[in-house]
């Protein structure tokens, strides 16, 4: 059960939120002009990386308000979040939290508990 | 064989009564279930998992791996630990998995049998043939599953507390409370968790420690736990266990509020502790490990350790004259204490070699004439349903010795599983030869030998150098011991087998009853992966979590791969530390508070009216009203459908999803989330409307009623309204931010009737006789609004069920009073209640759609030919653009059909496939082909048979045809003809008579 800490209201339990999926996806203005193709990838298809990620949560039981966050989603650790409309803050901000060529975090994952 | 009672000042020295498997025993306030029948001489207590070997008293704390029972007097609480479960007079408790007794126990054959039930028995053995699984092995298997037998009438009254902290330190032994002791009186908030009911920990489990700072050790902690009671930042929860330690020092402890007592059932038994804190101390101490050998669960073999906690905390010796077997320095104190206490040791076997062992436990051994055998081991022990003899090996030779118990030290694990709980990385240690805490994830510190750090000497200032992050003084303490405090371990995790048969078993896991063996053959089979090997084998895989096994598991499948233990690795350790109770966990939402009822203010009139309620939600709806007692819900539905196209009926709609939409873009933003145009729909009038996800699928249909461009109520299906609600309030915030529009949810403001049927004007006449309901002054699909007594009214024409129809919108609180009124007026047009049955059999025979019954996600309004809905001029809405996909625009999609059976007598079933075939064959061995399913199916009472709506492909080109519907258990179909699912009115003549 993370920490979140929604803009409007600080930090609150997990279970208050709701998770909306991949952030920054626009819904096109003018969805006639797309092809088919264009359409469908943003209908159908999201991101869903290892590591880094920016992602839309709603404050469900709470402001009801939606805001953005940017989780590093091998280890959970929310390092950002911010308001609708805030600028998107530059992956090098957070570099430094993923050192492994493979994505897989020295620290953090079960499955490799051991120091070797 | 005899125990003998010790002074301790743990243990009140007032008898009480217990009974374990119907015989009553003397036991002390204050002693375990355990200690107390250590106390009495009883070394059975339970029946093992697999083979039903008898198994006694192994340890005594959390880690217990055999001694597990139950508890008749508390709710039956079974596998409970006999470790740790405090006794009080009256304490009734049964021994568990024998039958007919703990004795003679008819499952042990399988200890004969055991040679089959090797590693992955169940993967191997229970394979055919076809229909043994389901009526031979799977009831076999349940049969004799699990340990104890489930509690029954049971419930439970526990409580959840949420903490916020500073600084959460899990234990308070020594490390505990040094570093509790530096918090004191700071500005930390800290809370301080203890399991037992003392705090201590080493302390008063032993006497290694002579004093502190000049006190007796319990001085030194009676001192300081009155230092931290007086202080006003420190909280101490004592019988509280942490059980798991989740993301962001997130902690959640079990504590038992009525250990030692008897349950009072009129208040809590259990609190679980939910605790948020910035820092996390761990200093929960260590656990002692076993070694595996030939017959080493047998009754009478216990932890050294144990055995020495027994004697310290609980006063009682189990065995004058046991048998020691270590490969560490750890036992000397055990030693010392059974010779002060006029008891001394059948021998001890030290693994390590002479030059090894320190001088003085050498000498106390030459001292006290101890028979004293280095650089040996324990081959194995013998005897029936208890230990009679040990077998030791010293280089070649075998010495057999008569004892009674077997005291096994194999050395100490740090507790790390809160700290890989955590995240943390481990690794090993050779010194100790174990994992110790490495790289903490979370703000996380881990203290005394939980970090490895088994010297007391060295304690203050490790703890000072951890905790200097934190603005405290230095502590600094005189700690003088009884024993040399410098640990030495030799390897040795399994010891030889003299002989080597097939029912000589050395267990790795005594909980699971899994031997060494079965490790052997499972990586023999290829099982080499640790995760796997755990799974196939199910070595530590029982409620105590291979918690005095695991590391020793590990280090002898490492042997056997060749590999260093590090390179094997761990398993992973999950949540929770030791059991915990669902009742803990479900805290009070349980029965009438797991979920909420719903009720409508007409909720106690259905009751009276032999309402049968339905579901909806979390709503009440009534479902069908009874006429009389015989009248089954076939014959009342019927009986319901056919009054309503002949009188009038009258539903309770209060439970449809409500939303007030307001604001100065309110047109704008109705147009983009329906798929109607609303822009030249006038004023005070209603439409029906849908709603779509941006593939173009249709997600929840309502009725919108327009009171100005500015000002929007629309209605939701009952389960659908909270999504919807969300759903605008996303688009709102999300997408079109520059909107200025305020959503509200209004469904519980306002009672809603739907009444209809031919004689429902003159009804709604007689109730509201100021009121014009003329077809020209109160058209179709147009609203009003009226004073109505000290309230006001709303009042929309529309109808669900084909016929005329009004719905009626009032506050509750006036709502039953209103719907009286509207009984009495009536009655003399036998007006009736009906329920969502007959609702959804009178839309179906109108061909109205219920969203999630006709549709599933996967339906477009065009699947419905419901074209006339879509607002095609408006430039976007939500899934306009998917509508004109490839995928959505197949001629070939299910589409909505009406079914009418050719033969009149034929029934039609709901969920039946729709097929070309007019029987199915006997043995099917090809596909047959699908051409879509029965989405509601009714016997029409109006029409005088069976009618259907059904999902077909290419369904509307098909108008007219014949297919076959199948029968449930038939393989003859029932020949249908596809027609228009209108099957009531398609000329809508009777919505706007």
């Amino acid at each position: 059960m993370i920490l979140i800490k929604c803009p409007y209201c600080g930090e609150r339990d997990q279970s208050e939120f709701t998770n909306g999926g991949e952030a920054h996806v626009i819904r096109p203005t003018n969805p006639k002009s797309l092809s088919d193709k264009d359409w469908g990838e943003y209908v159908f298809f999201r991101n869903n990386p290892k590591g880094i990620f920016y992602e839309r949560w709603v404050h469900s039981h709470g402001c009801k308000k939606w805001f953005n966050a940017v989780r590093n989603t091998s280890t959970d650790q929310i390092l950002k979040v911010y308001k609708v409309g805030d600028k998107r803050p530059d992956l090098s901000d957070f570099e430094n939290t993923l050192k492994s060529p493979s994505g897989e975090p020295f620290v953090g994952s079960g499955n490799f508990a051991v120091k070797k | 064989m005899s125990a003998i009672n010790n002074n301790c000042e743990y243990i009140k020295k007032k008898q009480i009564n217990i009974t374990f498997d119907g015989k009553i025993y003397q036991a002390y306030e204050g002693d375990t279930i355990a200690s107390a029948l250590l106390r009495n001489n009883v070394r059975l207590v339970g029946r093992s998992f697999k083979y039903h070997r008898p198994r006694g008293i192994y340890t005594c704390g959390i880690e217990e791996p055999n001694a597990l029972v139950q508890i008749i007097s508390e709710h039956n609480e079974p596998n409970t630990r006999a470790t740790i479960k405090r006794v009080y007079d009256g304490m009734e408790i049964t021994s568990q998995n024998r039958w007919p007794s703990l004795r003679y126990d008819f499952g042990a054959i399988n200890n004969i049998l055991s040679p089959i039930f090797s590693a992955g028995f169940y993967y191997k053995t229970f394979m055919g043939p076809k229909g043994f699984w389901k009526n031979l092995y799977e009831p076999l298997i349940r049969r004799s599953a699990g340990l104890g037998k489930p509690p029954k009438n049971f419930r439970s009254k526990s409580t959840h507390q949420h903490h916020n902290t500073d600084v959460i330190i899990v234990g308070a032994g020594l490390s505990g409370l040094i570093a509790a002791k530096k918090f004191l009186n700071t500005k930390y908030k800290v809370l301080l968790i203890e399991q037992d009911s003392y705090l201590g920990g080493v302390l008063k489990n032993s006497n290694k420690v002579k004093s502190i700072n000049g006190l007796t050790p319990q001085e030194w902690i009676s001192e300081t736990e009155e230092l931290i009671l007086n202080s006003k930042n420190i909280t101490i929860l004592k019988n509280t266990l942490v059980t798991t330690y989740n993301f962001t020092n997130h902690l959640i402890a079990l504590e038992d509020k009525f250990a030692g007592k008897k349950i009072d059932l009129n208040k809590s038994e259990l609190t679980l502790h939910k605790i948020r804190t910035s820092n996390t101390i761990i200093a929960n101490g260590h656990i002692e490990r076993f070694i595996s050998f030939r017959n080493n669960d047998l009754p009478g073999v216990m932890l050294a350790s144990s055995f020495e906690k027994y004697i310290h905390r609980y006063g009682v010796v189990p065995e004058k004259e046991p048998v020691i077997f270590t490969n560490n320095s750890s036992s000397l104190s055990l030693l010392k204490k059974l010779i002060s206490l006029g008891c001394k040791p059948k021998a001890y076997v030290d693994s390590r070699k002479k030059d090894n062992i320190e001088t003085e436990i050498k000498k106390f051994f030459k001292n006290n004439d101890i028979p004293f055998f280095s650089d040996a081991e324990i081959e194995g022990c013998d005897g029936n349903k208890k230990i009679e003899s040990v077998t030791i090996r010293q280089g070649k030779s075998f010495t057999k010795i008569n004892s009674s118990m077997l005291c096994v030290s194999g050395g100490y694990n740090p507790d790390i599983h809160l700290f890989t709980q955590s995240k943390g990385l481990v690794k090993w240690d050779k010194n100790i030869l174990s994992f110790k805490p490495d790289t903490p994830f979370q703000k996380t510190i881990t203290l005394g030998s939980t970090s490895g750090n088994y010297s007391f000497k060295k304690l203050c200032d490790e703890i000072n150098e951890k905790l200097s992050i934190f603005k405290t003084k230095k502590v600094s303490l005189d700690i003088s011991l009884n024993v040399p405090n410098k640990f030495s371990i030799k390897e040795l995790w399994e010891t030889k087998k003299k002989n080597n048969s097939n029912w000589s078993k050395s267990f790795i896991d005594l909980h699971n009853d899994v031997t060494t063996k079965d490790l052997k053959q499972a990586i023999t089979e290829g099982f080499d992966r640790i995760e796997h090997l755990k799974r196939y084998t199910t070595n530590s895989m029982g409620t105590d979590q291979g918690k005095i096994s695991s590391i020793n598991s590990l280090a002898i499948v490492s042997k056997i791969l060749k590999k260093e233990i590090s390179e094997v690795g761990t398993t992973t350790y999950r949540p929770p530390y030791a059991p915990l109770s669902f009742a803990a966990i479900a805290g009070r939402s349980t029965y009438e508070f797991y979920d909420p009822e719903r009720k409508t203010s007409i909720h106690s009139w259905h009751k009276k009216n032999n309402a049968i309620f339905e579901d909806v939600g979390q709503w009440k709806r009534p479902w069908y009203f009874k006429a009389n007692e015989n009248e089954t819900m076939y014959q009342a539905v019927q009986r319901e459908s056919k009054m309503l196209r002949e009188n009038a009926g009258i539903l309770d709609g209060s439970t449809l999803g409500k939303i007030e939409i307001k604001g100065r873009d309110a047109l704008e933003f109705m147009n983009l989330m329906y798929t109607n145009a609303f822009t030249k729909m006038k004023p005070m009038t209603s439409r029906y409307a849908m709603m779509l996800g941006e593939d173009g699928m249709i997600k929840d249909d309502g009725i919108i009623c327009k009171v100005s461009d500015q000002h929007f109520i629309a209605t939701t299906t009952s389960s659908g309204a909270p999504k919807v609600l969300a759903d605008m309030e996303e688009y709102l915030q999300t997408e079109w931010p520059h909107l200025q529009v305020y959503l509200n949810s209004i469904t519980e403001q306002f009672s809603t009737f739907n009444i209809s049927g031919p004689k429902t004007r003159e009804i709604m006449m007689k109730v509201f006789p100021d009121i014009d309901f003329s077809n020209d002054a109160f058209p179709f699909m147009t609203f009003k609004n009226f004073d109505y007594k000290e309230t006001k009214i709303r009042i929309m024409r529309a109808s669900f069920t084909g016929e005329l129809g009004y719905e009626i919108y009032i506050p509750p609180k006036f709502g039953l009073e209103l719907w009286e009124k509207i009984f009495s007026c009536g009655k003399e047009y036998n007006l009736i209640p009906y329920g969502t049955e007959t609702m959804h059999l009178l839309r179906a025979e109108k061909g109205y759609v219920v969203i999630g019954q006709e549709t599933d996600g996967t339906v477009t309004p065009i699947d419905l030919n419901y074209n006339w809905m879509i607002g095609k001029h408006k430039k976007d809405f939500i899934g306009k653009r998917s509508l004109s996909r490839p995928d959505t625009s197949r001629e070939d999609r299910k589409q909505l059909v009406g079914l009418s059976p050719i033969n009149k007598k034929d029934i039609i079933e709901e969920g039946q496939h729709i097929v070309e075939l007019k029987e199915l064959p006997k043995k099917i061995k090809n596909p047959i082909k699908y051409l879509g399913h029965v989405s509601s199916g009714y016997h029409s009472p109006n029409l005088n048979h069976s009618i259907g709506l059904a999902m077909i492909r290419g369904g509307k080109n098909l108008l007219g045809q014949k297919f076959f519907v199948t029968v449930t258990g038939k393989t003859k179909n029932i020949p249908v003809e596809i027609v228009n699912p209108v099957f009531i009115d398609p000329e809508n003549k009777r919505l706007t008579s």
